[in-house]
Order: structure tokens, then C-alpha cells, then sequence
């Protein structure tokens, strides 16, 4: 009948606040109001109930061994504790989020990698006033003026111009 | 002018063109990569340098090793002295028409030549600054895309927290609902036994209570109507005789 200690994880929630996108801040907000409560509950209820003073009880109640029979019962009672239900489910969705993570993560890398790419390509660009037209068409190949699908000048639709 | 440029030669570029190394026109169109073209030669700003607008620099500089400083001149004098006297070049009515028109050219280009390739130069500069507003704006897009996407990796780490919490939460809740058990058994316990110590006082209380009324009942029944007379007799003859001791005493 002793109280359970599970160790509880102490959660820096600044640090976390930081990390928190924008868009997901309400549904912080509520959790940590949540976990807030929660923790102000287990905070108010002190971990030992009052104990029962028996010798009072024994002087007191007339009849025989009621008492005793109360606190023989009492001592023997083990209280069981509540089924976690939760717990499996929380590792389940900590793996599915993990394995989104480091899928977002890899797409991430390979954006900045392609962003890497096109800022190099921009820093290694000669400048503009060294440049010709053909110059021009390699490093920008939408510049590069259709000749097939417009013979006549200026190459373009008129709309376009 | 650009098929002047062609023939040109690096070292007689090197001395005329403002922008460094000579330039060969055909390498340009096999612009592959940086590695094998390094440095990539700047495009010459003028064109070569010409001589009372007609002829070329480089016979004045081709020259000069064996004629020295006058020999084109020389040269020139001399050749048109034989194109007039040997009447291959005929003069008519047109070179007086060539003359006038000649003059009147010169005189126009001397006189507006450089505003308008001042003009020309500033269409090509507003171009050229467009175009390069354009691209740093890409790069800075750019820059600032990859820094926001290292602050979602960095920010997806942080996702231990969210499950932490969650399983904090859930402990907490566990705790919570197993203590209560405990608080709640203890009362109860406690509740039946203080039920039982409040039954037995009302026990003692309601005997007490009767028997102290029936005593009442019986000594009130066991007053008969002749002594009831004679104790209210006695009491007035008590009071009498009180009032008679307030009335003497008011003197002291």
C-alpha cells in the first residue's frame, strides 16, 4: 500500500516553448496548461494518507474486536494500482513521429542541398556586364529565344515583349 | 567592328582594351566549365583603337619598328600621290559631293557621338542593374530558405519533449488516481468506525435522556394536590416575609 515512485522526466518547457513552430502554438499552450493542472493535482495530495489511531479506536468502540477486526483488514488491504493503458500508445506514436522526423528531415537536407546547388551556381555566375547573349541563354535557359517556334523577330509572343 | 575584334591579337589588346587579359572570340562558345577556362577573360569594353577615324592602330604600330614614328604618314602621302597622279582615283563632280557630306558626318558624330553613347550606355546599365536586382534577390531567397529549413531540422529534435511530457502526464495521472484509492480507503475505514463511537454516544445519550425524564414524569406524578397546596402557601408566606426584609433595608 506504499505509493508508487515512477521517476517523472523533468521537461525544460522553455526550451521546448523554443522549438514549438508557430502554428502549432495553441495546441502547446494547451498542453502545457493540461500538464499543469496535472501536476498541481499530484502536488495537492499529500503522498501518505493520515493514519488511523487504533489504540483510540480500541478504547472507544464498545464493541469487542470490531476493531480488531477492522485493522487486521485494513493492514492486509493492498490497493492495485490503475492499468496503464496509455503508455504503449504514446511509444507507438513516438515511433511513427520519429520515422516522420527523420523522413522530413532527409527531404529537408536534399532541399538545401538543391538550394546549395543553385547559390553556387549563382556565386560561380560571371557578372552581367561581362556577359553575351549566348552567355546568357547557357546560365539562363529560359532567356534562350525559340527560333523554331518563332522564326520571325522578335522570337517571342508580342505579348511577352 | 566585331570582325575587328576577331583579329585581334592578345598583346596589342593587352595595350588598348582597360580590362586586362586579351580575349580570343571563338574560346567564348566553348564555355564548358570554369575549371578548364580559369579566369574567364573579361569582354573588351572598346573596340580597337582606330586613327583619324579610319585607319587602324595597329599599321602605325607595325610600322614603327623600321619607319619609325613617321612612316605611315609617308606612306600615305605617298600613296595618295600616286592614286591622283596616275589618275586612278578620279577626281569629279563626286568627290566634291564624298567631301561635303564627309565633313558634314565628321562634324555630326564629333559633335554628338558621346551623348549618345552616354544614352546607349545608360539603357544597357538600367538592364544590367535590373537583371542583377533580380539575382541577388534569388540569392537572398535562397539563403534565407536554407536557414529556415535548418530551423525546422533543429526544431524537429525537439520532438522527444512532446512524449516525454505525454508519458509525464500519464504517470502523473496514474499517481494521482492510485493515491486517492489510498485516501479514500483510509476514510472509510475511518468513517464506519467514527459511525460506530457516534452510534454508541447517541446510545448512552437517548438512555440518559429517558431516565432523567421518566424521573421527572414520576416525581411530578408523585405530587399530590394536598402538598402542592401547602408548598404554594408556604411560598407566599416566604416571599411575604422577603419583601418585608427588602422593604427594612432600603434604610441602610
Amino acid at each position: 500500500m506504499s505509493g508508487r515512485r515512477v521517476a517523472l522526466k523533468a521537461i525544460d518547457w522553455m526550451a521546448f516553448a523554443e522549438r514549438v513552430p508557430p502554428n502549432q502554438k495553441m495546441m502547446f499552450n494547451a498542453l502545457k496548461t493540461r500538464s499543469d493542472a496535472v501536476a498541481a493535482r499530484l502536488s495537492a495530495l499529500p503522498e501518505k494518507p493520515p493514519v488511523i489511531d487504533w489504540s483510540y479506536y480500541k478504547s472507544a468502540v464498545a464493541k469487542a474486536g470490531m476493531v480488531d477486526e477492522f485493522e487486521k483488514k485494513f493492514t492486509a488491504l493492498k490497493i492495485p494500482e490503475a492499468a496503464d493503458t496509455e503508455t504503449s500508445k504514446i511509444n507507438a506514436q513516438e515511433q511513427e513521429a520519429n520515422k516522420h522526423a527523420v523522413a522530413y528531415v532527409q527531404a529537408s537536407k536534399a532541399r538545401i542541398a538543391q538550394y546549395e546547388k543553385e547559390l553556387e551556381m549563382f556565386r560561380n555566375m560571371i557578372p552581367f556586364d561581362q556577359m553575351t547573349i549566348e552567355d546568357l541563354n547557357n546560365t539562363f535557359p529560359e532567356t534562350k529565344l525559340d527560333k523554331e517556334k518563332y522564326p520571325y523577330w522578335p522570337h517571342k509572343p508580342i505579348a511577352e515583349l | 567592328m566585331l570582325s575587328r575584334l576577331v583579329f585581334v591579337s592578345a598583346p596589342v589588346l593587352k595595350s588598348t582594351a582597360p580590362l586586362g587579359a586579351g580575349l580570343v572570340q571563338a574560346a567564348r562558345s566553348v564555355h564548358t566549365s570554369q575549371q578548364s577556362l580559369a579566369p574567364v577573360p573579361a569582354l573588351p569594353e572598346k573596340g580597337g583603337k582606330v586613327r583619324y577615324g579610319l585607319i587602324p592602330e595597329e599599321i602605325f604600330q607595325f610600322l614603327y619598328p623600321k619607319t619609325g614614328v613617321t612612316g605611315p604618314y609617308v606612306l600615305g602621302t605617298g600613296l595618295l600621290t600616286y592614286l591622283l597622279s596616275k589618275e586612278i582615283y578620279v577626281i569629279n563632280h563626286e568627290t566634291f559631293a564624298a567631301a561635303s557630306i564627309g565633313i558634314v558626318i565628321v562634324y555630326g558624330i564629333k559633335k554628338f557621338g558621346p551623348s549618345v553613347a552616354a544614352f546607349a550606355d545608360k539603357l544597357n546599365d538600367e538592364k544590367v542593374s535590373k537583371v542583377r536586382e533580380v539575382k541577388e534577390l534569388a540569392v537572398s531567397n535562397l539563403q534565407q530558405a536554407i536557414e529556415e529549413e535548418k530551423k525546422e531540422q533543429w526544431r524537429a529534435e525537439g520532438r522527444q519533449n512532446l512524449f516525454d511530457a505525454k508519458r509525464n502526464n500519464v504517470a502523473m495521472l496514474l499517481e494521482i488516481n492510485f493515491r486517492e484509492r489510498l485516501h479514500m480507503v483510509t476514510n472509510e475505514v475511518k468513517k464506519r468506525l467514527d459511525y460506530q463511537i457516534a452510534l454508541q454516544n447517541l446510545q448512552r445519550r437517548m438512555e440518559q435522556e429517558h431516565l432523567v425524564s421518566w424521573v421527572e414524569k414520576s416525581v411530578v406524578k408523585s405530587i399530590t394536590p394536598q402538598q402542592e397546596k401547602e408548598s404554594i402557601a408556604k411560598c407566599i408566606t416566604d416571599l411575604k416575609m422577603l419583601a418585608k426584609i427588602e422593604q427594612a433595608r432600603p434604610t441602610v
